[in-house]
């Protein structure tokens, strides 16, 4: 155990197979563990509760814990408090979208752009409790990462660019040049401003330093849809 | 159980799991399934009704044929279908999938390449053989 190690909120996922909220669920708590609260967060398959050992059932004893459930059955949130400990924010899909989720989709094969947009607005919202969580718990220790946390829930990498000579490593920015790729953006010099409204969402840019991101954004999107 | 006694759909229980792009081969391949390639004779449960004890999940699984289809080698989706004391006819490993495809990159645990999607398919296809064969009186498949 050291007390050094950054405390990190787990985050537990229905995934409930039956029906489209428990999608919705899987991806908003993947992208928030890949992009919006990358090295702040863990996560753990519900199922390993029973299937697993005694490292896999401490989970929620070793983080505080944001369960999100698809439905009011909130088998996240209850699973987690008979197996592992007890269950800091509760989360529902369908009260989150406010039932406006009839047209989205089980399959990733058929998702449009409403289950997108569920999708974002779920995790910003995983995203906002975890900062309140954070926030509460800014002076507490953390224990040791748990080994149940497997290696496939750490953040995924970040992209680098050049500011300033210096490297600055921007968290997430694969995914956010796939997101912006999948939504059409060209990859030429009239996309600079929307690569730099985006990036500046998850990442700090100081206002001396934006040409700087712009010319390095665009070199680098360029370099990743092939057109360097 | 015998399964010559159990009725309606045979449930199809992917794992979902939640870390690696096999989690989401299992689930793509339970809705191909169920929604395409055997619609009639096949369903699928939230495997996490499962871990909560839901009693009307476990009723279900202790009634009816269950395949499961897992992502890694820890099989959450058997283990707990078989801890709520259903009956397993045939259990699948996405990871052994990937013997015939080695060097795939097949997606991330979110999206997949045409390459998992391929995976998904091989998977779908086989499994349902499977199940329409147990369906019209075949001999009951055990894989482990």
């Amino acid at each position: 155990m050291s007390n050094e190690q950054t405390l990190k909120v787990g985050v537990i996922s229905c995934s409930g197979e039956e029906i489209a909220e428990g999608t919705i669920s899987r991806l908003a708590t993947r992208r928030v563990l890949d992009l919006l609260r990358p090295g702040q967060t863990v996560t753990i398959c519900l199922p390993l509760f029973l299937a697993g050992g005694q490292e896999e059932r401490d989970f929620a004893r070793r983080h505080p814990t944001i369960a999100v459930d698809g439905c009011s059955k909130l088998c996240a949130k209850r699973g987690t408090e008979m197996h592992s400990g007890p269950v800091n924010v509760s989360l529902v899909v369908s009260e989150i979208l406010n039932g406006e989720c009839a047209e989205c989709s089980r399959s990733a094969k058929s998702q449009s752009e409403v289950d997108k947009e569920a999708v974002w607005r779920v995790s910003e919202r995983i995203a906002a409790e975890i900062d309140a969580l954070l926030a509460q718990n800014s002076q507490a220790e953390c224990g040791e990462e748990s080994e149940a946390a497997c290696a496939c829930t750490r953040p995924v990498p970040g992209g680098n660019l050049e500011i300033g000579g210096r490297t600055v490593t921007v968290a997430g920015l694969p995914l956010i040049f796939e997101h912006l790729a999948e939504s059409g953006l060209a990859a030429d010099d009239s996309s600079v401003g929307k690569l730099l409204e985006t990036v500046r969402i998850y990442h700090p840019i100081e206002p001396d330093e934006e040409q700087e991101y712009k010319s390095s954004l665009i070199e680098a999107y360029k370099l990743y849809r092939g057109k360097p | 159980m015998n399964l010559k006694e159990s009725s309606g759909p045979t449930l199809v229980i992917p794992c979902s799991g939640i870390g690696k792009v096999h989690g989401l081969i299992g689930r793509e391949a339970t809705y191909e399934i169920v929604e395409r390639l055997a619609p009639d004779i096949t369903d699928t449960l939230c495997l996490a009704l499962l871990v909560t004890g839901d009693e009307d999940a476990v009723a279900k699984v202790r009634s009816h044929s269950c395949v499961t289809i897992d992502g890694c080698p820890k099989a959450c989706s058997q283990k707990n279908v078989e801890m709520a004391g259903g009956q397993v006819t045939k259990a699948v490993r996405v990871v052994d999938a990937f013997k015939n495809h080695r060097g795939a990159q097949p997606g991330t645990a979110t999206k997949l390449s045409e390459e998992g999607w391929t995976i998904v398919h091989e998977i779908a296809d086989e499994t349902a053989r499977t199940i329409c064969g147990d369906a019209t009186g075949g001999d009951t498949q055990h894989v482990q």
